[in-house]
């Protein structure tokens, strides 16, 4: 199976990233963000491939006719959340208004210690986890995360928090999941996206918006096999500095019997898609995934 | 070319294969995995949720708790032979 986001080229240059950053951090994110509108134009214009993604999913939720200010609209609310990005690596939260729903379920386990596995997706900004005051409870807490997707963005950024890098958990090791089980046993908390496989990873095929796409399995089945809760989480861009952060109990466990394994990994990935659709629906330019999702239904 | 792969694991391979078999539910015979072939990517093709099931098992039934940190771990997953010469040297029961 071809991997298309992996394979499409990281878009943007070392000194625009420096140049963004040093606007945003002096003369501030009022300034940064003017110079986001010529940049999503640029994208809207010239950005075909990613585009093309785009359109698609937004054809197939919002069912009529894509405009280009929708791709704008898009392409906006992922440089918005690109730049802020910058704003939480330097610590600086005062910036954002945070609307925090249905937290206490995770903060009860986090109070108890108990290890859980935080399910986010491309829709959305994670790193804004970092602003909800869940990182400084002293948990540990680690992201598994592709290393080689966009690794200059990631340099430039890790340099304004190098302990950043200490929090990730490069996936595609043999020894990735077994990182995981140690945070998870210590009572911390590992956060996982569930929607791109990951290579070599077996893949789920499930129905997204009525077209059959591929989800990973490793977030049910590490979920399964260490009986840990699941909580979903979605960090929603909501325009300005506004953030609507969404945490839902998924499962208290995960119950795959091993006798019936793909049977049970089915039931429980279309589980996540569903709830993955519903806030897709609640803010569908939080999209991040610009590539053909679908694979073109291969 | 067949009966020199049979004969070719060790003892404790054969039982070492056989536990992987059945925890993966592998779709092939436990005494065809060659001992000096890859067991992650290539080869065998294991992922890093079957080393985790791996580490679990190993850990329940030889006492060898494998850790993510341990700097051997490229060694110690490079084959089903070196597999089995780490779990020899460090378990328990």
């Amino acid at each position: 199976m071809s991997k298309r986001w992996l394979a499409q080229r990281e878009r943007g240059h070392r000194w625009a990233y420096e140049c963004m950053l040093w606007v945003a951090l002096r003369l501030g994110r009022k300034a940064a963000r003017a110079l986001l509108y010529p940049i999503c134009i640029y994208y809207v214009l010239f950005s075909w491939t990613a585009s093309r993604g785009i359109k698609t999913f937004l054809g197939r939720v919002l069912q009529r006719p894509v405009t280009l200010t929708d791709l704008f609209c898009q392409y906006h609310a992922f440089a918005s959340t690109l730049l802020d990005r910058a704003f939480l690596l330097a610590g600086r939260y005062h910036e954002f208004d945070l609307t925090i729903r249905d937290a206490k379920p995770l903060l009860d386990r986090v109070d108890r210690q108990q290890g859980c596995l935080l399910l986010g997706s491309h829709l959305g900004s994670f790193e804004i986890l970092r602003a909800t005051g869940l990182i400084s409870r002293a948990i540990p807490i680690k992201l598994l995360m592709h290393q080689e997707n966009a690794p200059i963005l990631n340099e430039v950024l890790g340099n304004l928090d190098p302990t950043m890098l200490d929090s990730i958990i490069p996936v595609g090791e043999p020894e990735t999941m077994l990182r995981a089980k140690e945070c998870l046993d210590e009572g911390g908390l590992v956060g996982m996206l569930g929607d791109r496989p990951l290579k070599h990873e077996k893949a789920v095929p499930c129905q997204f918006f009525g077209h059959t796409a591929q989800f990973p399995s490793g977030p049910m089945l590490l979920a399964s096999i260490l009986k840990v809760p699941v909580v979903l989480f979605f960090c929603l861009y909501r325009g300005g500095g506004r953030y609507d952060i969404h945490f839902e109990l998924f499962a208290e466990t995960v119950n795959i019997p091993r006798e019936n394994r793909a049977q049970g990994l089915q039931e429980w990935t279309e589980r996540y898609v569903h709830r993955l659709e519903a806030y897709c629906k609640l803010a569908p330019s939080n999209w991040f995934n610009f590539y053909d999702f679908w694979e073109s239904d291969k | 070319m067949e009966e020199w792969s049979l004969s070719n694991q060790a003892p404790f391979e054969t039982e070492i294969a056989q536990l992987l078999v059945t925890t993966l539910n592998l779709k092939v015979e436990p005494a065809k995995i060659p001992p000096l072939d890859p067991l992650f990517g290539e080869g065998l093709g294991l992922d890093s949720i079957d080393a985790l099931e791996i580490a679990l098992v190993i850990h329940q039934n030889y006492g060898y708790k494998l850790r993510s940190d341990d700097p051997d771990n490229t060694t110690i997953f490079s084959s089903l032979r070196s597999l089995c010469e780490a779990i020899q040297k460090n378990r328990t029961k």
